[in-house]
């Protein structure tokens, strides 16, 4: 497969952020962009792919969607954004998810991590150098947060790095990076202080280039028998001091950050995504008058599944209007009620897909590489639903944060 | 709910403020408490203040005594009653106000509509569902113009303690709904017991009773009906949120307290985790709650269907969650002096008034497959 056959060259030039403000116009200028720039067939030629021609494809992908801008429509525009609010936010993503385009999944460490670490913590130098990075040569990121004895417990992570001279030592190991076989950097949180009284009180974050001498990155197979994830270990690899994120011995507040942006704008284009697919589901129910629908049990069970997905699209409205008033969203617990609510729902409705499918749903078939978690496949989407309620804090350590925290039950 | 008029709201929040804080005081858990023990069919001091506050004038049109607001100051008051549990026949009064509002002519609005905002009359309506309509009674025509009326309204909404009653009832291959005030016409509503003491229901039984005509609204009945239907829900769904969130409140408020083995119960994961999992459940219920809402007032075409799966969502939660709270305070949450089991009551009638979960459930499929 060759990466330029995407699309047919076209003279048309697309400026869907020069009608921002017409919300009506905004709307048809990404639509008419997604329907000349989205394959038709991308689906299929993502069927059973390989690694390179899915790295390939996502590249071009987000290329295509940084020409007109709408790859980070959603940062500052002091940072190369376009300052965009939440109603533009709904019209793309309601947008994508209609065309049925291409998740950059490569690419999501580097729209949403990146800069909710870097846009409250970072310094001007490194926002300048890794904003523009992603913006213009289409830097791939990954997470080096998790090691093989730190998951849940993440700040008793051993990662080391030692001060020396102008450069930070790192010695250690970390797992579960996705895309880490294919990225330039890393946002890594290792041990500075191994003394301090508190084990979040020693940790630092720091911004780790793949490229370093002493890095090893190793693929994981999982149970979707993808390997998406990685280990990367960590020997001797030297860190410029001026790659430090914020305080030295600050990184766990930092991280906080980080993973804010996991539980609430990456959840947003996603439920508009699982909106298209239960919609689309009814429809074809409806279509071929599907068994399900004179299943009472079945039927009931979707309409509580639609009803869920709606309140989820609530709450990431309400998400979106406090980030409107506070940027960098620091306090507020929504991010983590969507993250649980998202993904239980996902679970719920993944299998729910799989009970339908029945025996045939069983029978191995092709991945769509990219396809996200609505592909068809469903015993694949299903597996995949794993990937939320596990990953970015696992739901049992969340649901302990927020009765903690929201709620104020005793430690 | 009518939502005529209801462009100049109110400040929700400063009527919150002032529903909570009447009844907290006018309807303490103790003085629920003591309304349920006494078995009474209505809580007269309640009512009444009620009514001097205003509260049952809100939706009735401002040429008939009322306030002419909408979804949205109704709903923090539904929600503000079910935070209390509180005994007080608004829904079925209000009920009448809004068919009134959609379907009464000019002389029907004036003979009800003003004493019903006021408080001078009680109300409820049929029990609808989201099936089929499906009367039980008969309407056939009478002397001087007038109508006959037969057949038995089992399950009357606080009927008992109802001053007016709007009965859905089937003229030939017609429906109609009908008023009928059982002190003028000679009716008794004898009340059915429910588990929850802060409601009950009516029986009305009428063999050949005598109306006049005008006590027949001429307007189309399904449309009535379903504004009705929309109206119940959206209350319902705002009684259980106000009520699941007061007794998860209530209970969080045990598990930080409540010490065993030496500590808080509050501090136990298996306890922990149940309760971050009411949390998400409140506020995902709440936020379709609140668009419910907001789509009813501002007459969306999708506003029944949304207020239909609120009610569906919200009271399944407000079980949910009230179960759960009984379970979580052990013994004591069990007993009758706590209030507990008020709240686990209410829940589960809500969950069954105007239809239960499958109903509505049901019904929202098939408006979504209509628009698939």
């Amino acid at each position: 497969m060759s990466v330029q056959t995407a699309t047919s060259p076209t003279t048309r030039r697309f400026d869907p952020l020069a009608c921002k403000d017409d919300l009506d116009a905004f709307r048809a200028g990404v639509r008419a962009w997604l329907e000349a720039v989205v394959p038709a067939d991308w689906h299929a030629r993502m069927t059973g792919a390989s690694e390179a021609d899915y790295v390939a494809f996502q590249r071009w992908w987000f290329a295509e969607m940084g020409k007109v801008g709408l790859a980070t429509p959603h940062w500052p525009r002091d940072w190369g954004g376009a300052d965009i609010g939440i109603r533009h936010q709904v019209i793309i993503f309601e947008e994508i998810a209609r065309a049925q385009a291409p998740n950059p999944d490569m690419f999501v460490i580097s729209l949403y991590h990146l800069p909710a670490t870097l846009f409250g913590h970072g310094s001007k130098a490194q926002r300048d150098r890794y904003l523009a990075g992603v913006q213009e040569r289409g830097e791939v990121w990954c997470q080096g947060f998790s090691e093989p004895g730190s998951g849940s417990d993440l700040a008793s992570l051993r990662t080391r790095a030692e001060r020396r001279g102008d450069v930070y030592v790192i010695n250690g190991q970390k797992v579960w990076s996705s895309y880490g076989a294919f990225a330039d950097y890393c946002l890594l949180l290792a041990r500075t202080d191994p003394n301090a009284p508190k084990k979040q009180a020693g940790i630092s974050y720091f911004v780790l280039n793949m490229k370093a001498p002493g890095v090893t990155v190793r693929p994981i197979r999982q149970a979707t028998g993808q390997a998406e994830f990685c280990e990367i270990f960590l020997d001797n690899v030297e860190i410029p001091v001026g790659d430090l994120i914020g305080e030295e011995n600050a990184g766990w507040a930092i991280a906080q950050s980080t993973l804010s942006a996991e539980r609430g704008l990456i959840i947003f284009e996603l439920s508009e995504r699982m909106a298209r697919t239960l919609d689309a589901d009814l429809a074809e129910a409806k279509r071929t008058d599907a068994d399900w629908l004179k299943d009472d049990e079945a039927r009931r069970a979707f309409t509580r599944a639609y009803n869920d997905m709606v309140a989820l699209r609530l709450m990431i409205r309400a998400l979106m209007q406090e980030i409107e008033t506070d940027p960098h969203m620091g306090s507020t617990t929504m991010p983590t009620y969507i993250k649980v609510h998202f993904s239980e729902l996902l679970r719920r409705y993944t299998e729910f897909r799989l009970k339908l499918g029945g025996l045939a749903g069983q029978l191995r078939q092709p991945i769509v590489l990219g396809g996200g978690h609505q592909t068809g496949n469903v015993m694949h989407d299903f597996l995949l639903s794993y990937a939320w309620t596990i990953s970015g804090g696992a739901n049992e350590i969340l649901k302990t944060m927020l009765a903690e925290r929201a709620l104020g039950l005793p430690r | 709910m009518s939502d005529a008029n209801s462009g100049d709201g109110m400040d929700l929040e400063a009527l919150r403020d002032g529903v909570r804080t009447v009844l907290s005081e006018q309807a303490s858990h103790e003085k629920v408490a003591a309304f349920t023990n006494a078995e009474g069919v209505r809580d007269r001091p309640l009512w009444s203040q009620a009514a001097e506050l205003g509260w049952l004038a809100l939706s009735a049109p401002e040429d008939h005594g009322g306030l002419g607001l909408g979804p949205s100051e109704l709903a923090v008051v539904y929600e503000e009653l079910g935070r209390a549990v509180a005994p007080l026949p608004v829904l079925g009064t209000l009920l009448v106000v809004e068919a009134l509002a959609r379907g009464g002519d000019a002389a029907q609005q004036a003979a009800w509509t003003p004493r019903l905002a006021a408080g001078e009359l009680a109300g409820t309506v049929s029990m609808l569902t989201p099936g089929v309509l499906a009367p039980t009674l008969t309407l056939s025509a009478g002397a001087d113009g007038g109508v006959v009326l037969d057949g038995v309204a089992e399950t009357l909404l606080d009927g008992a303690a109802a001053d007016v009653l709007l009965l859905l009832a089937r003229e030939g291959e017609a429906l109609r709904w009908v008023l009928v005030e059982p002190a003028i016409d000679g009716v008794t509503v004898e009340k059915a017991a429910t588990v929850d003491r802060t409601r009950h229901l009516g029986v009305a039984r009428f063999a050949g009773l005598a109306l006049p005509a005008g006590r027949v609204l001429a307007a189309d009945a399904g449309e009535i009906a379903d504004a009705l239907l929309h109206h119940a829900a959206l209350a319902l769904a705002s009684d259980a949120r106000g009520g699941a969130n007061a007794v998860f409140e209530i209970t969080l408020d045990y598990l930080k307290t409540r010490e065993q083995f030496g500590k808080p119960i509050g501090s136990f994961q298996a306890l922990k985790h149940r309760c971050a999992d009411h949390k998400i459940a409140l506020v995902a219920s709440g936020a379709l709650v609140a668009e419910a809402v907001a789509r009813m007032a501002s007459r969306d075409p999708a506003a029944g269907r949304y207020a239909l799966a609120a009610k569906a969502l919200a009271t399944e939660v407000y079980a949910r969650v009230a179960q759960d709270a009984v379970q979580l305070h052990g013994g004591i949450g069990y007993t009758w002096e706590h209030p507990c089991h008020l709240y686990l009551k209410r829940a589960k009638l809500n969950e069954q008034l105007f239809g239960g979960p499958a109903a509505y459930l049901d019904r929202v499929t098939d408006l979504l497959l209509a628009a698939a």
